[in-house]
């Protein structure tokens, strides 16, 4: 299990995912990006600096919060929760953006872009570009800007400009393509601050090990409050950034079940889903060679889910080579599922979490029984679910009006 | 890959540059492809370069983009698309015909790819795989077709000799920073580029992306061996395929033949 932590490799492959599969103009640019990460992650200024900002910007360490009415209610194992909720602009995106932000600037880049699906992305790099006051652009799916109109807003409030992409689906993937072209075309000024650990080496390294200070608060805090790693992590997945960020310190601890959670949509029956892991096969999209909801001519599928976040046909290759090792399983939620948890956990432990992050919630149920009561289980809520309740109240056939 | 070295040793004997013209295999249905095919090659094009259609073609332009689409609205499929190309060699045994998409479908029919060549497919071009690559590395087991890679303005010299060692058929330099169908060509970059990838590689160098006007053409066959045509003739079929006359592309293809090769 030893070397899963020493991945990816020069090439940038996670076992047989991962790589670069660009247009030959981006190569230059992945390069140059691996290049100057490869000199700053171990420069003491560069993480001094990132230190500083996650104490004092972000507002770090997220407590690990023990869920007393949760637990009572499954009277099974002690759930706690590692509260990426109380971040900054609310999500564990921020974690990513701001040591991306720092190395667009030893880059000397001028122009930021992103893509986002639930705008969290948009929003936390929105923020980072603000603070330095760099141009932003956030290009994210049409159908995506009316689900989660709030974030639009916010994002436009500080300063960004958005483009509502309407190819293809109108969602995340479509965003992350026109956010790819943007690049192209723009390579020489322009900062691409991938969102997720998904897209062509280095990206899906990099935006784990900025999310990787999850799971190493993970790893100290547990000691603290139950002197022991915990039984399990759970997450949810859509590209996979907060579950790799809070896997990836323990995958060299076997004792630590690493459980992802993948968005089920209508049923995996029915085929409305987006989780590749579950109901895909290896292929190739955004760079990367990855598990992908694909038909049998290698087209990419839409994708279905309630959560705008996890809507999205592929996954981070580490996740996929995580899978086909065994050193992680992926269950799957679907929306009425992650509906119902999201209005438990605000009901009992007043705590309202994202609509992806109510996936990982959701799981519980799954997994009753599986745990002694003794046991110590950590989920990571990855984000606070104020963005969400146009969706919410429209599923629950409530307007706001 | 015999086909494009005679063209090539052809156009040489006769002082010429090549003209490729681009067009997306099924749009806006696969008899239409077919007929354009062969009115391209009586309007002075040389090679075929057919996109394959696929979801997120992040290479392309909004304008090649929707073709994708409509494609796909057709239900086009790499194999159909393999029909097409040997309904073609029953007409025409000389034109090259190339394959320009996105490694998910190629791999998606890795086991079909084995045989393209007999059905007369000359060359593959997959823009999403880097040009240092070899078609086995990635899974595509055919010796007989040529491998076409992509160098762009931001190639350096490392990657175009490595580019060069793993390529046949020709070089196709990218002459933009952008997509398909873009405009911001900087002739003097592209003619300085072009000089120094002669350097790695004796195989022909042809310019493509954002080449739009006749005299545009003109200008980038004289510092390379020929010019590719895309978004304009995809931009064209999707405008006159309500009518299903297509004798304007025709003209438009018979200008810039001239233009290049006065």
């Amino acid at each position: 299990m030893d070397n899963l932590r020493d991945l990816p490799n020069s090439d940038g492959f996670f076992g047989n995912y991962g790589g670069k599969f660009v247009p030959e103009t981006l190569m230059f640019a992945l390069k140059e990006l691996e290049d100057t990460y490869d000199q700053l992650k171990s420069d003491p200024d560069f993480l001094k600096q990132i230190d500083q900002d996650l104490c004092h910007f972000v507002g770090r360490p997220s407590p690990l919060y023990f869920a007393d009415r949760l637990t009572k209610h499954y009277d099974g194992p002690n759930i706690w929760l590692k509260r990426e909720d109380l971040n900054h602009t609310g999500a564990h995106k921020i974690n990513n953006t701001v040591g991306q932000i720092l190395l667009a600037k030893a880059m000397g880049k001028k122009r930021i872009i992103a893509e986002t699906g639930a705008g969290q992305h948009g929003v936390a790099t929105a923020t980072v570009a603000a603070r330095l006051g760099l141009e932003c652009h956030i290009y994210m799916g049409a159908a995506d800007v009316q689900r989660q109109s709030l974030n639009v807003y916010r994002i436009k409030l500080l300063g960004a400009e958005v483009h509502a992409v309407d190819s293809g689906t109108a969602t995340l993937k479509d965003a992350l393509n026109e956010a790819m072209r943007d690049w192209v075309t723009n390579i020489d000024d322009t900062y691409y601050i991938i969102g997720s650990v998904t897209g062509p080496h280095p990206y899906p390294m990099i935006v784990r090990d900025f999310n990787s200070i999850v799971g190493r608060e993970l790893r100290d805090q547990s000691i603290e409050h139950f002197n022991a790693f915990p039984e399990a992590i759970i997450a949810c997945v859509g590209g996979g950034s907060n579950a790799m960020g809070i896997f990836y310190p323990f995958v060299s601890d076997p004792e630590v079940q690493l459980i992802g959670v993948e968005a089920a949509g209508s049923g995996i029956e029915t085929g409305k889903h987006a989780a590749p892991l579950n109901d895909g096969h290896p292929g190739i999209l955004h760079g990367a060679k990855s598990y992908l909801m694909q038909d049998e001519n290698g087209q990419v599928i839409d994708t279905h889910s309630v959560s705008a976040g996890l809507d999205y046909p592929g996954v981070g290759p580490e996740h996929s080579n995580l899978k086909d090792s065994g050193r992680a399983i992926y269950l799957a939620v679907n929306d009425k599922e992650a509906l119902d948890a999201f209005h438990m956990v605000t009901r009992l432990e007043g705590i309202m979490p994202a609509l992806e992050t109510a996936h990982a919630f959701a799981a519980l149920d799954h997994l009753s029984g599986k745990f002694n009561k003794k046991d110590n289980i950590v989920i990571n809520v990855s984000g606070r679910g104020d963005k969400d309740i146009n969706t919410v109240a429209t599923m629950d056939g409530i307007s706001l009006d | 890959m015999i086909r494009l070295e005679r063209k090539f040793a052809s156009l040489k004997e006769n002082s010429k540059k090549a003209l490729v013209a681009y067009l997306v295999a099924g749009d806006p249905d696969i008899s239409t492809t077919l007929e354009l095919m062969h009115q391209f090659v009586l309007s002075g094009v040389d090679i075929i370069e057919l996109g394959v259609p696929f979801t997120d073609p992040i290479a392309e332009g909004p304008i090649i983009q929707a073709a994708h689409d409509r494609a796909l609205q057709a239900n086009t499929s790499l194999d159909m698309i393999f029909s097409l190309v040997e309904e073609f060699r029953s007409k025409d045994s000389e034109t090259p015909v190339i394959l320009m998409g996105y490694i998910n479908t190629f791999l998606a029919n890795s086991k079909a790819l084995e045989s393209i060549h007999e059905r007369g497919t000359d060359a593959v071009l997959i823009v999403d795989v880097p040009g240092e690559s070899s078609l086995e590395d990635i899974g595509i087991q055919n010796k007989n077709i040529a491998s076409i890679s992509l160098i762009s303005p931001t190639t350096d010299n490392d990657r175009i000799q490595k580019i060069c060692m793993s390529s046949s058929g020709f070089i196709y330099y990218v002459t933009l920073r952008g997509v398909t169908g873009a405009s911001n060509l900087n002739e003097d970059e592209i003619q300085k580029n072009i000089l120094n990838i002669r350097n790695s590689t004796n195989l022909p160098v042809l310019a493509g992306f954002g080449i739009k006007t006749a005299s545009d053409a003109r200008a980038l066959s004289q510092i390379s061996d020929g010019v590719v045509i895309g978004s304009v003739l995809v931009e064209m079929i999707q405008e006159l395929s309500e009518k299903k006359d297509y004798k304007k592309i025709y003209n438009y293809l018979n200008e810039i033949s001239a233009a290049i090769n006065p």
